[in-house]
């Protein structure tokens, strides 16, 4: 698509336009905003994606938007994934889990940094399911987050990522980075045998590209720094990414993106393919939002525009920006927030799966072994078959657990004693993070 | 369906084969064309009235009395899109208006929305999808039973008139051609 040349003259600033509701329905809707920038300096998961889809549905049909954001802690799943493959959800439902694990690693020789978090929310991890495709992705305040609209005959999937390696590249000085095949970013690192990286969190694509990693040869070896999802509407197409600029979790992603349940689980949809990852390095999440908007601009001609980057939320260090009140009482940010935080949402979108302890016809794979044979099919997150058996328990008794979980949403399962007596409950709760409570919908506002 | 990009496989050649094949037979359904790699015949009735395709690639057949159709996405969305691996079917017995999202396909880490390409009623979903994502791959405008269609809708007088707004084949052929 031919760009409409833009002639006013450039000022990315950090304040506001002088409008009345600068960040509102009709400001973003408006035609002659056809550049906008947008940096939120809000942290919940859920209303930053809400923000997201907010101006993919309101914005210009041929507008140009860039929205910058690092969330808090979270693991956030692609749209068709299995949050009970994805994620370690017994982790995810312990209070200050993170600050936990850090001690952990850090005791067990560890370099220390960062040891001394508490028990805020900074330390407990959301489940979030996004719009988009993909694979899972650990969040934290060092991973950001880049994201861009633009009209669907301009949608390119490799375009905006390209964006990100000239802005690490040329602007941040951060040497080796490239698209690879899967339209990630990866960082091409001189092979020593103390490179390696023994963590592995995620994108979404088939195995069979990673043979593609091998083109640079055996003397460097791809590290993943970014990872991308699309969303696809009639009018408007996101390409949006994470960038790994400096987490402290890298160690700790293992942990929470592996899952107990994964071994006895068959799942329809899209299934999370690990990467070695590691950080670009870049201490500043101001550098790398400069760096980016800067070549955002200069890929869109904003640089003879008046676009000025519109600040959400703003960090209360005398930086100007919309209140995240008003942000909330959007009412279109506000329906995509209710939906994301819904249960609904977040597990019963979950695409049908089975559950067993033992392999089967339809699931031969080898699996750690289960105590007891039990097998369920979960459809639209609701139990829809299960059986069980125990040669310690009477039939009966099988029956009458069976009976009670039939129709039960799995999310709604949080202690399998209830329904499974003894040591065979317990198990259960071990493999799917039972007998604790749910941190996400009251530790977000609304 | 929604956009479509550009440089998913820089390797595939425009017009994309279907588009070629399409033009050297304007004549003939788009639903009977037959890649070579395919040996699977097809069942479904080879006269229709009507199938009409949609700028966001989505078709749709209405039967000969004009009260019920099947919607599906192009052959050229399907190739565009690449390996589909999840398709989120359409609610059924939910009414919706031309251009609702009703469904999503996800290939490649997108999800594209299917949206109505007219008012209508989503009477039945194809359920092979579930299992079989990779049949909108194969035979995405194939509308018999093992074919990659979607849906089969209800139609009433709002639908017919979405209808007359939408493309005949040679029309989306053409289309399609002039995006590359």
């Amino acid at each position: 698509m031919a760009l409409r040349p833009l002639t006013l003259p450039l000022s990315i600033t950090r304040r506001i336009a002088p409008l009345s509701r600068p960040f509102s329905s009709s400001t973003v809707s408006h035609p002659s905003n056809q550049i906008q920038i947008y940096i939120s300096r809000l942290t919940d998961p859920y209303l930053n994606l809400s923000i997201e889809h907010f101006l993919l549905q309101r914005t210009p049909p041929d507008s140009f938007v860039l929205l910058l954001y690092a969330n808090r802690p979270c693991v956030v799943v692609g749209r068709n994934q299995n949050p009970w493959v994805e994620a370690n959800l017994g982790l995810l439902r312990e209070r200050g889990v993170l600050g936990r694990l850090r001690r952990d690693h850090f005791q067990n020789g560890g370099d220390g940094s960062g040891v001394g978090y508490g028990e805020g929310e900074e330390n407990d991890i959301l489940l979030v399911r996004r719009r988009s495709g993909g694979g899972a992705v650990f969040h934290d305040a060092g991973n950001a987050n880049w994201s861009v609209i633009c009209p669907p005959a301009s949608f390119d999937r490799d375009a905006h990522a390209a964006m990100v390696v000239r802005a690490l590249g040329s602007r941040l000085g951060v040497a080796g980075c490239r698209v690879n095949a899967r339209h990630d970013i990866v960082m091409d690192i001189p092979s020593s045998p103390s490179s390696a990286s023994p963590i592995l969190p995620r994108s979404s694509s088939p195995p069979a590209d990673a043979g593609g990693e091998r083109e640079s040869g055996e003397a460097s070896q791809p590290f993943k720094i970014s990872g991308s999802a699309y969303k696809l509407t009639r009018s408007r197409s996101l390409h949006h990414g994470t960038c790994l600029l400096s987490s402290p979790h890298l160690p700790l992603l293992g942990r929470v993106l592996r899952s107990p349940a994964a071994p006895y689980i068959l799942a329809r949809g899209v299934e999370s393919v690990r990467s070695p990852v590691r950080n670009a390095g870049v201490g500043s999440l101001r550098a790398f939002e400069d760096a980016v908007v800067a070549e955002f601009g200069a890929m869109y001609r904003a640089d003879q525009a008046g676009v000025k980057v519109q600040v959400l939320g703003g960090d209360g260090d005398g930086e100007e920006g919309v209140s995240e009140e008003a942000v909330r009482g959007i009412p279109e940010v506000r329906r995509g927030y209710e939906e994301l935080v819904s249960p609904e949402w977040i597990y019963t979108q979950t695409p049908q799966f089975t559950f067993s302890t033992h392999p089967s016809a339809s699931d031969p794979r080898p699996r750690p072994a289960a105590p007891f044979r039990m097998s369920m099919t979960v459809r639209h997150g609701k139990i829809t078959e299960a059986s069980l058996s125990s040669s310690s328990s009477p039939s009966s008794t099988n029956l009458d657990s069976e009976f009670s979980l039939l129709g039960k949403h799995l999310h709604l399962v949080r202690d399998w004693r209830e329904y499974i007596p003894g040591a065979r409950g317990e198990w259960l709760n071990g493999i799917f993070g039972g007998g604790g409570d749910d941190i996400g919908r009251d530790n977000t506002k609304s | 369906m929604a956009s479509i990009m550009r440089c998913v496989r820089a390797a595939a050649s425009r017009p994309s084969t279907f588009s070629r094949i399409a033009q050297a037979n304007t004549s003939m359904r788009a639903s009977n064309w037959k890649p070579a790699t395919l040996a699977r015949s097809f069942s479904s009735s080879p006269i229709r009235d009507i199938r009409k395709y949609t700028k966001e690639h989505e078709w749709i057949d209405l039967n000969a009395d004009q009260t019920a159709g099947v919607i599906g996405i192009s052959s050229y969305a399907a190739e565009e899109l690449g390996d589909v691996v999840y398709v989120e079917l359409p609610e059924e017995g939910r009414e919706v208006g031309a251009g609702d999202a009703i469904g999503a396909v996800e290939s490649v880490k997108s999800a594209a929305d299917i949206n109505a390409p007219v008012a209508c009623r989503i009477t039945s979903v194809n359920r092979l999808l579930e299992e079989k994502p990779g049949t909108i791959n194969q035979v995405p405008e194939d509308d018999s039973h093992g074919g990659g269609w979607i849906a089969k809708v209800a139609v009433g007088e709002q639908g017919l008139k979405d209808l007359e707004a939408l493309m005949t084949a040679e029309e989306y052929t053409a289309f399609t051609g002039e995006e590359h």
